[in-house]
């Protein structure tokens, strides 16, 4: 039972695009092991680094962040990323669940 | 994605129209595939595939590819039958999830627009309304009247046409005379045993928002199920 017709985050793109906003889509692609949201969940993030929706459970929305800014001030069309499992260092972004995801990033052009 | 893309994906997600979004990883090529038809451009050569993810609603990354698919299925269809004041959470509740909600009411005074904007509300009999909805093995009942006039018909319907999901709100002893009037009327122990009566999982609270939770909880429980 994928929630895809009430998922509003696509609506929201489109608004933000409306409000002539750049918008970065990103999905989750792939997923190995116990992650937090399934394959096909998203997110959208402007140019101003405001993000809606999620790929994780918090644990890696911060750097997929940054990598949409960096696509967007680079301009280019599209990038996938993968995130393992977290190491020792606190700081260091990664899944502290154990998991493994691919995100896979695009400008709504 | 092209602008143009998203905006014909939203609008066939309004028309509850099944589609699925295909990408290129490598150029960002995006496309939208429709059931039964032959995937556009580069898309074709895994037509095969494709047609293979959609059917069994899945999503993900086709093997040693770099197209990634993701189908779009429609909302599960649940009758609700009695447009009482659980009806209203119950709709409320299943805007976040993947329900489509149809209500059916004969009591005009309940089943007003009013009270429920943007819900199917038929105020007719459940024998009447359920020639309006087409109806399958993968459609939930819900009946909350307790008015066996009302209630009865369309848990002999849902039983009949093996709904997925059929529960009935209503006491422990209220319960008992539905089963001994559904066993009068024919229905073997299994079928009147797999009506979910109490209606709900078990939460302990009472007021309508609870009640619609525990009952949005079995619904959600049994869906995974099936």
């Amino acid at each position: 039972m994928k929630n895809s017709f009430d998922e509003k985050i696509l609506d929201e793109a489109q608004d933000w695009i409306n409000a002539n906003q750049k918008v970065v889509l990103a999905t989750v692609i792939q997923t190995w092991g116990s992650s937090p949201r399934q394959v096909g969940s998203r997110m959208i993030v402007n140019e101003k680094g405001d993000f809606s929706g999620s790929v994780s459970g918090g644990c890696v929305e911060s750097a997929v962040v940054s990598e949409c800014l960096s696509l967007i001030k680079d301009n280019k069309p599209c990038k996938k990323i993968e995130f393992k499992v977290s190491n020792e260092s606190a700081w260091e972004v990664g899944l502290a669940c154990g998991g493994e995801i691919a995100v896979y990033i695009e400008q709504i052009h | 994605m092209k602008i143009k893309t998203l905006e014909e994906i939203l609008k066939k997600k309004s028309s509850k129209t099944e589609f699925a979004i295909l990408t290129n990883l490598e150029n960002g090529d995006s496309e939208i595939y429709l059931p039964g038809t032959t995937p556009k451009g580069e898309f074709s050569k895994y037509a095969g595939e494709i047609e293979n993810f959609f059917k069994s609603k899945k999503n993900g990354v086709i093997e040693n590819s770099e197209i990634f698919i993701e189908t779009y299925i429609k909302p599960i269809k649940v009758i609700v039958v009695g447009a009482v004041h659980i009806a209203q959470y119950l709709v409320d509740f299943a805007k976040s999830l993947n329900f489509e909600i149809s209500i059916i009411d004969p009591r005009g005074y309940f089943a007003s627009e009013q009270r429920f904007p943007d819900i199917k509300v038929i105020n007719k009999w459940p024998k009447e309304a359920f020639e309006e909805i087409e109806t399958n093995s993968s459609t939930a009942l819900i009946a909350l009247t307790h008015d066996p006039k009302i209630d009865d018909p369309a848990l002999q319907y849902a039983l009949k046409n093996k709904f997925y999901y059929i529960g009935a709100l209503g006491s422990k002893k209220t319960h008992e005379n539905r089963c001994q009037r559904l066993s009068e009327a024919g229905f073997t122990n299994d079928q009147i045993g797999s009506i979910h009566g109490p209606i709900g999982i078990k939460l302990g609270g009472k007021s309508a928002p609870e009640i619609a939770l525990s009952i949005i909880a079995q619904l959600v429980s049994q869906t995974y199920k099936k």
